[in-house]
Parts: structure tokens; C-alpha cells; sequence
């Protein structure tokens, strides 16, 4: 069974023979892109230089997955936002937003989605680039992509300190907002199936219950997550940072074929809570574990993970570029070593 | 004119509700009674808005207030804030202290640097507010132009959290007694102990206590070297 194998028949609900090691959020390493000799502020602008640097995790540690993009501004740089990739920064920094498309209340209402969305920004590179590493590596190993969910990204859209009062004030309004959001993720989400992906996580980081209640999780959030979630045609996960032990089985009710969770979820209880047949991939720190751990917490927290009940031993957030080489093999090695017990 | 205990009670009652029930127009109807009616305008601060965003702090963590009211009580909290500030005397904290504020270079999120920041307004501190996004070398220049005994970095990503050692290591090397605060969502007090950071805090109300303690700290240092010169 090899890696791509692993992961369809666990997303398929087949046996397998252990748990799989991937990610559907980015998973590039300063490693591999040195050794490839490339920038880290080029590869989001490159087709060929994304999908190198995609597939590299994979070609050095045996990582099950390959995935593009790199940073978060797709969506909204294709709905018109300006990028910023720090062209000159001598370290990793990830592209932020310079420039939002809504100011105030009443231009929320005057958003809307381009004609030729798919065509806009980067989402013709984010197709060749998806070509490429399914071209490279398609047959060993699960290629995917990802997208914001709608509350994430009309936060970038709009100022996230407004867009969370009015959440509050003017639900209706976030509401419509949120929906013709859906409707923009929908149409990028579909071009990445159609370049050929075997799976898409939906990150709507920006909605955790750290910073709103499970209350409006579900009245506001939920509901433009399961449009999106009813019109993808491949394998989904639905990713959610913070405290998400409250909201497991709103994640469920949006549809995906698997939920993400972090660190801050206590994974066994949601296994009780969701079943023994629910897709839970997490849950460990790509931090404070991966990156500043040494290689002895990296395996007790890849046996933790497992222990919990783990579908997938999966990162809470994207790995960190500085992730140091011999950790990556530890975690690599303990999964496929431990991964297979349980 | 001044007013009686029975009215003082009340104007303090409206001002900390207010900051509770997010009603800007309770606290600038307050802060207003409190000046009118010959009150101090410290008191009227620390016994109305902080009482009520104390009483916000223990909401929050009870999980029955979120992020949005705790935005919209800091707006009430504001409201009044810019009445009363006007007619503040020399706050009485024991401490006086200035504070570079900042979210690092990468990271656009400022709405926890905004809470702490409101608390140092709160406590009379002057505040340098570099925005977000900023510059690491930004931090540096900026602490040495203000000699300010605080740096307080924020971040709430992950991804940009990594640019505080390199800032940290930078202020100390050129001032090592400013002290240094980070804060955000991903980091924790491991990392600030291994950063070198003298505080941290993951949320808005701990920044405050933290801030405070690090200032008084501070003095005292002072204090003994001029003792010994």
C-alpha cells in the first residue's frame, strides 16, 4: 500500500494498515526549498517553483501528502484584495492582505464575486501548479489544495474588528455576506477538483470558538459551510482552530468527510463524542512540538495522538517552514512505526 | 457642586454597566455626570470602566461573552475614556511608564494588541502605537527615539510569531533594561522564557497586571543603582 493508497481508502472509510502521516494545509520545509535553491517569496508567485517546493516534503521525509498553495490570500486576492508576499524579507513571512475590498458597513453590501472569478488572481497558477505536482508525484502520494471558509475570509476582505461586532449587531448582513462568500470558495474549490486534487480542506480558522460562541458558530457559520461542503465532489475536511471540543459535531453537520482539530482539542473526547467510524485528523502542535521539540516529545506526542484516536496524525496548523530535518524523520518514523497498533 | 455618596454610587453604577452592557451612550452620559458633578476623574476610571471590564474579563472566561461584545464593550469603555482622560491628574499607580506597541512584520490581526493596548490607556501609560504589520528594525528604532521601558509585541499567527526572538534580541542588545512583553494566541510563557522576554500574556487583562508588575520592577532596579551611586 502506498502513501496515495493509505490516505483515499481511509478518506473511503477502507481498512488500512496504519494510520497515515499527511496534512491538507502547508507543509513546505525550509529544507526542502534550500534544496531546491528557490526563495520562500517566489514560490507563491511560480507555478513550477509551488509545485517543487509542495512535492519536496514528501521526496525528503516521506510525508503522505502534496499540497498547494503555500499562504491564504488566494480567495482574496482573486476577489481584488492586494497581496503583500514581502519580496524582500530576508526570513519566512507569509503574504498578508495590503489592501481590502470593504471599509465599512454599507460597501458590504455592494461585494461582488468577479463573472470570471476562476480566471482572476493567482487561480490559473494554483491550476497549473496543482498539474504539475499531480504530474510529479500524483501516483505515490495524495495531492491537495485548500481554501479559506467564509467567515476567514471575509475577515480578510474586510476589517475582522468590524466584521466581528457586526457579527454581533448586524447578523443579517454577515449572514449575506458569508453566503456569497461560499459562493466564491465554491468556484475556486471546483477548479482545483477539476486540475485534479484528491482531496480539499476547508480552513475557516478565522470562526473558532475562542473568539465566537458555539451559539453563533451554528446560527451563522454552519450554514454557509454546508453549502459549500454539498457542492464539493471529492474528498473534504473541514479544519477549525482554537477550543473546538464544543463544536465537533457542528463540524460533522457541515458535511466534510473529515474534521481537522488542534492541539487545544481533546481528541479522545471527541472520539466519544462523534463515534468510532468518524474521520478525525490532528492533532498535534507544529510548533512547539515539531519545530522547538526535541525528537523524544516529537514521538510521545505522534504516540498521543494515536493513543487519542487520531484518523490521521496531522498538524493543528501549517508546518513551519524552520521545522528542523531529523524531526520530521522522528515523526515519520514513530507513525509509521507506532501507527499501525491501534 | 459636589455630589453625595448616594449620586457618586450611581454614576459609578452606570459607568461600569455600561462597559458590561456594551452601551456607549450609558458611559458618555456617565462620564459626563462625573464631571459635572466635581468627581475625581481617576476614580470615575478605575471604580466605573475598569470595574466593568473586569466584570467583561470574568464573562469572557465564564464563555458567555466572545470576542464581539468584548470589541463593542471596549468601544463603551472608549466613550467614556475620552470624556474623563481630559480632566485626569498624574494617575496614582505608583508607576508612570511609556509602552511601544506593536503586531510583528506578517501579521495583519490587531485586535488583541487593541485590548491591550486600551488597557495602558486605561492606566495612563503613554502608548506609541506602531499599528500592525510592522517592521522588526520599526520596534528597535522606535524604543530607542522614546526610551520607553515597555515593547510589547503581538501576534496571533503562528507564522509571524517567529519574528519576536529576532526583535527581542535586537532591543536588549542596544537597551538591556527595557522590558519586553509578547502576547497573542500561539504564544505561551515557555517561549517567552526561551525568547528572553520578561512577560507575556495570551489574553487582554493579563497585560495589564503583567505590565504593571514589570514597571514597579523596573523602578525598583533604578532605584537601588541610584542607591549605590
Amino acid at each position: 500500500m502506498n502513501s496515495r493508497e493509505r490516505v483515499m481508502k481511509l478518506f473511503k472509510g477502507e481498512q488500512i494498515d496504519r494510520v497515515p502521516c499527511f496534512s491538507g494545509m502547508g507543509n513546505v520545509t525550509e529544507e526542502g526549498i534550500k534544496q531546491l535553491g528557490y526563495k520562500f517569496a517566489d514560490i507563491h508567485l511560480d507555478a513550477k517553483m509551488m509545485a517543487d517546493t509542495a512535492a519536496s516534503t514528501y521526496k525528503l521525509f516521506g510525508f503522505e501528502s502534496g499540497v498547494v498553495p503555500v499562504d491564504l490570500c488566494v480567495e482574496a486576492e482573486a476577489l481584488g484584495c492586494e497581496i503583500n508576499v514581502y519580496p524582500h524579507a530576508e526570513g519566512i513571512l507569509y503574504p498578508t492582505i495590503k489592501k481590502k475590498l470593504v471599509h465599512n458597513e454599507a460597501e458590504m453590501e455592494h461585494v461582488k464575486i468577479p463573472s470570471d472569478l476562476a480566471s482572476k488572481g493567482r487561480i490559473p497558477l494554483l491550476r497549473e501548479a496543482i498539474k504539475l505536482l499531480k504530474a510529479a508525484m500524483g501516483n505515490e502520494v495524495a495531492v491537495g489544495s485548500y481554501v479559506l471558509g467564509p467567515f476567514t475570509l471575509a475577515g480578510q476582505i474586510m476589517e475582522l474588528n468590524d466584521l466581528l461586532k457586526l457579527s454581533f449587531k448586524k447578523a443579517d448582513k454577515v449572514a449575506k455576506l458569508l453566503d456569497l462568500m461560499a459562493d466564491a470558495i465554491t468556484i475556486v474549490a471546483k477548479e482545483y477538483e477539476k486540475a485534479g486534487v484528491d482531496f480539499i480542506t476547508v480552513r475557516e480558522m478565522g470562526a473558532t470558538t475562542d473568539v465566537l460562541s458555539p451559539r453563533v458558530f451554528k446560527s451563522l457559520i454552519l450554514p454557509p459551510l454546508q453549502k459549500i461542503m454539498k457542492q464539493l465532489k471529492n474528498y473534504s475536511v473541514l479544519h477549525i482552530c482554537g477550543k473546538t471540543n464544543d463544536i465537533v459535531t457542528f463540524m460533522m453537520e457541515a458535511g466534510p468527510t473529515a474534521i481537522s482539530v488542534e492541539q487545544k482539542n481533546d481528541v479522545a473526547e471527541s472520539r466519544k463524542k462523534l463515534g468510532k467510524d468518524a474521520l478525525i485528523f490532528g492533532n498535534y502542535d507544529p510548533y512547539n512540538v515539531l519545530v522547538s521539540g526535541d525528537e523524544e516529545l516529537v514521538r510521545t506526542t505522534m504516540r498521543k495522538c494515536i493513543d487519542d484516536g487520531v484518523s490521521a496524525v496531522w498538524p493543528g496548523c501549517d508546518i513551519w517552514p524552520t521545522v528542523p530535518p531529523r524531526n520530521m524523520a522522528a515523526m515519520m518514523d514513530e507513525v509509521i512505526r507506532y501507527g499501525g497498533k491501534k | 457642586m459636589m455630589i453625595d455618596e448616594a449620586k457618586k454610587k450611581e454614576i459609578l453604577d452606570k459607568l461600569k454597566n455600561g462597559v458590561i452592557q456594551y452601551d456607549e451612550d450609558a458611559c458618555k452620559e456617565g462620564a459626563q455626570e462625573a464631571i459635572g458633578g466635581g468627581m475625581d476623574a481617576n476614580e470615575a476610571i478605575f471604580d466605573g470602566l475598569v470595574a466593568g471590564m473586569e466584570e467583561v474579563g470574568r464573562l469572557f472566561e465564564a464563555q458567555e461573552y466572545f470576542v464581539p461584545e468584548i470589541l463593542m464593550c471596549a468601544d463603551a469603555l472608549y466613550a467614556g475614556l475620552d470624556i474623563l482622560k481630559p480632566h485626569c491628574k498624574q494617575m496614582d499607580l505608583g508607576v508612570k511608564g511609556s509602552v511601544v506597541i506593536g503586531t510583528v512584520e506578517g501579521d495583519v490581526h490587531d485586535i488583541g494588541k487593541n485590548l491591550v493596548k486600551m488597557m495602558f490607556d486605561v492606566a495612563g501609560f503613554h502608548v506609541y502605537d506602531l499599528g500592525r504589520d510592522v517592521p522588526l528594525d520599526k520596534f528597535v528604532e522606535e524604543q530607542l527615539r522614546t526610551d520607553s521601558e515597555l515593547v510589547c509585541l503581538s501576534a496571533m499567527m503562528t507564522t509571524s510569531m517567529i519574528g519576536m526572538p529576532k526583535v527581542i534580541e535586537k532591543i536588549k542588545e542596544k537597551n538591556p533594561e527595557c522590558l519586553i512583553m509578547i502576547g497573542g494566541a500561539p504564544t505561551s510563557k515557555e517561549l517567552a522564557d526561551k525568547w528572553g522576554a520578561d512577560g507575556y500574556a495570551a489574553d487582554a487583562s493579563n497585560a495589564l497586571k503583567e505590565a504593571i508588575k514589570m514597571v514597579s520592577f523596573l523602578k525598583k532596579l533604578r532605584d537601588e543603582k541610584m542607591q549605590k551611586q
